[in-house]
């Protein structure tokens, strides 16, 4: 009776591994964590859920024409774009997840938001199905990259965030674009008293309490090690090295940089101010800068990084992070899937990107003569020696309820530095306890830093 | 004092046995006569509401499919945002449903005392409840910009010191999404009791008025007490509305944000950002429950209100 069970425990498994090896049809087989799946013949029917026109205007023709040469080359693939809204992306994507069907790519934005569905086993490592000697050539990849695996691949740059000027609106309040922390000061004293907004923003929305972040936050830690480690609770968002950014914003607060009504305007919103010549300064998103210094005049505008104020190595820096594309777990051919992805990186598909929607695509290999327009050049040279993109390395409700939350009210003055960065750890403090899986993922992530 | 009982004392009304135990059946299949016909509906509410119940019972004591029995809920109440959420509930609870019952009271009586034109006020009152609450936090988020219309006006009559940030400034942000909430609830309240006093009859109004009773002395002694029921009613509706019903103005008029800071944070956004944007579902659970007892108290509070005279003894 025993051998009967035992004879039949053997056929089931034999019959198991029989069926995995023949399922999908396509063979597979791993060497160094690289998956080598053989492309299939049969019909496949992929669907990719992005996002990205929105700041890269132009890039859903350009996903169309993709897909369109891609089926040329594969007749026997079928992609099926679907443009997801901003409010829309993260919650279809884990309702998907949570029910294992939905799209086979995934638009993820960099670090932190490609990292917890990786944690979450909701994607593959991109790593397993894109040779290395291709991977090198994506731009930012680090920030997506845990365990030795880079899980998504970028595919667009976000170069994050330029500082434009208005040359004219400078030069007739006779102010020098302001190259230091002490220069902003006073650029914004000598422009109030003209009466000219010297920086415009607006942060109803909260958004802009994450850039202002970024461009503060990262000019005294010496990388993103420390930020890391504050999450997952080695080290404390009240240290000097992270706190001090709040005592920066505020004093640009007491220097009234930003126009008075910040806190009921959204950016964009606050950045037409700009744009009607009525502030000197601004931030954009580097994917939509084009529109803007096209829309004041090539002549008018100039570029920079956000004042120097710290002594660490990411200060004056340029923010870089790229958008992403990923793999998901539940996909039937992740090979393909990486074989469109690569095809996105072809040279003819990045200049067409970059024709299309003026946004730079997230790989060493573009060719930067496409680009004619100054102060894109300027900002591109910026990215390839840019800093990481900080607020990627925070979990997102930290980032809401510290950077946005209490950015707004250290620029309505409601609160000083030392309130808004005791807040910051407490925020910290308490994702820890609802979200207990931060302190092991944080902590791994710090020390892969090292 | 049970009814055999009684027919055993009183022999002038006595009722055979047989025919009271008939009579009794006959009383309790009427008793269930109402149950049979709202089944279907109490079978429908019990799948829809009583799976989803379950679940968010269950999952306020779980974490990752783990039991942690209270925690959730101690990490709820212990975390200030969600005790400000709840501190900002219950400001507009005491603050709003006061100033709307009054409002609509003195408004309904106007309408209801002025003859010409009330039908075209009563259209100009309802309308803002009519609108869609996103059109109308949209179009007022724009009004009370710090340079938006209201400013501009108040600016332009000289009133500059009134002109503040009404959303931008975390002092007023609330105070100010009161106000917009009045107005948009308002046209609710006024209809109630408007329909209530079309519907009374004259004659008490025209006795107290021959005895000489005086416009407040009429209203505050004869229609105020008329309208006790409709009130009570309003009451709880708006309650319930200030605890669990704002969401939707809160979203849009602060970006999804509650703010400035935490200003116009709400218990609904809370549970909404802790659920689908920080993805901590367990605790949102935990928050939802708490939310659900409140509003569940409301509910209790409304129905020992209505519940007729004499519902108690019989």
């Amino acid at each position: 009776m025993k051998m009967k069970w035992l004879r039949g425990l053997v056929l089931l498994a034999v019959l198991t591994l029989a069926v995995a090896a023949c399922g999908g049809g396509s063979s597979k087989s791993t060497q160094g964590g690289q998956q080598n799946l053989t492309f299939p013949t049969e019909p496949v029917q992929l669907e990719m859920w992005w996002w990205g026109e929105q700041e890269a205007a132009g890039a859903k023709n350009w996903v169309a024409d993709t897909i369109r040469l891609y089926k040329q080359k594969h007749p026997n693939v079928t992609i099926k774009p679907v443009l997801q809204t901003t409010d829309g992306l993260v919650p279809s994507f884990k309702a998907a997840a949570a029910a294992k069907r939905g799209p086979d790519i995934q638009y993820f934005w960099g670090g932190i938001w490609s990292l917890e569905p990786a944690w979450a086993d909701q994607i593959v490592p991109v790593s397993d199905y894109i040779p290395a000697s291709e991977l090198k050539h994506y731009l930012n990849a680090g920030e997506d990259t845990f365990d030795g695996k880079v899980w998504t691949a970028p595919w667009y740059t976000q170069p994050s965030f330029p500082v434009l000027y208005r040359k004219d609106v400078l030069a007739k309040a006779g102010v020098q674009p302001p190259a230091t922390w002490t220069d902003l000061l006073a650029a914004c004293d000598k422009l109030n008293a003209g009466g000219v907004t010297p920086v415009a923003g607006g942060i109803k929305d909260g958004w802009f309490g994450g850039w202002l972040y970024s461009l503060l936050g990262s000019q005294e830690v010496q990388s993103v090690q420390p930020v890391l480690q504050a999450v997952a609770g080695q080290k404390s968002f009240t240290d000097p090295e992270l706190a001090n950014w709040w005592i920066k914003l505020q004093e640009m607060r007491d220097h009234r940089c930003w126009n008075k009504d910040i806190n009921s305007l959204e950016l964009y919103q606050g950045q037409q101010y700009w744009s009607d010549g009525k502030a000197a300064m601004t931030m954009v998103a580097g994917s939509d800068m084009k529109k803007f210094v096209e829309q004041v005049g090539v002549d008018k505008v100039g570029v920079m990084t956000m004042p120097k104020w710290g002594a660490g190595p990411l200060a004056g820096k340029l923010g870089s992070t790229s958008q992403t594309l990923g793999i998901t777990s539940w996909s039937k051919y992740p090979q393909v899937a990486a074989d469109f992805i690569k095809f996105m990186h072809t040279p003819e598909r990045t200049a067409a990107w970059f024709k299309t929607t003026g946004a730079f695509p997230a790989d060493d290999r573009f060719d930067k003569q496409a680009i004619t327009l100054p102060q894109q050049r300027q900002v591109f040279d910026l990215l390839l020696d840019g800093a990481p993109y900080l607020e990627n390395y925070i979990p997102t409700e930290l980032d809401s309820q510290a950077n946005f939350a209490h950015s707004q009210l250290v620029l309505a003055g409601s609160e000083d530095a030392q309130k808004a960065a005791e807040a910051t750890q407490n925020v910290a403090n308490r994702i820890r306890i609802t979200k207990r899986s931060i302190v092991k993922n944080f902590g791994a992530w710090a020390e892969q830093q090292s | 004092m049970k009814v055999q009982d009684r027919a055993a004392v009183t022999p002038e009304i006595a009722v055979p046995a047989p025919v009271a135990r008939r009579r009794r059946r006959g009383r309790r299949a009427a008793s269930f006569e109402p149950l049979l016909w709202m089944a279907p509906a109490i079978a429908v509410i019990l799948f829809v509401f009583g799976y989803s119940l379950v679940d968010l019972f269950r999952s306020s004591l779980q974490d990752q499919g783990q039991w942690v029995g209270l925690e959730n809920f101690k990490a709820t109440i212990s975390d200030p945002l969600f005790r400000t959420a709840l501190l900002h509930n219950l400001r507009l609870l005491v603050v709003a449903v006061p100033v709307l019952v009054l409002l609509a009271l003195l408004l309904s009586i106007l309408l209801f005392e002025t003859l010409r034109g009330w039908r075209f006020h009563r259209a100009v009152i309802f309308l803002p409840y009519i609108l869609p609450i996103p059109v109308v936090a949209v179009v007022f988020g724009q009004i009370l910009q710090l340079n938006g219309l209201l400013n501009q006006v108040l600016r332009a009559a000289g009133l500059d010191g009134l002109a503040i940030d009404w959303l931008g400034n975390p002092g007023w942000a609330l105070w100010t999404m009161t106000g917009v909430i009045i107005w948009k609830e308002l046209g609710f309240g006024v209809i109630l009791l408007l329909a209530r006093l079309l519907s009374m009859s004259a004659e008490p109004f025209e006795a107290a008025r021959i005895d000489g009773a005086g416009f407040w002395q009429l209203h505050r002694r004869i229609t105020a007490p008329l309208l006790k029921d409709i009130i009570a009613f309003y009451v709880v509706v708006e309650a319930i509305t200030m605890v669990s019903w704002v969401f939707n103005y809160v979203y849009v008029m602060s970006n999804g944000q509650g703010g400035p800071g935490s200003s116009t944070m709400v218990t609904e956004l809370y549970i909404y950002q802790t659920a689908f944007q920080f993805e901590a579902p367990q605790v949102a659970a935990a928050a939802a429950v708490i939310l659900f007892a409140a509003s569940l108290a409301l509910i209790i509070v409304f129905f020992r209100l209505h519940r007729p005279e004499g519902a108690e003894t019989s």
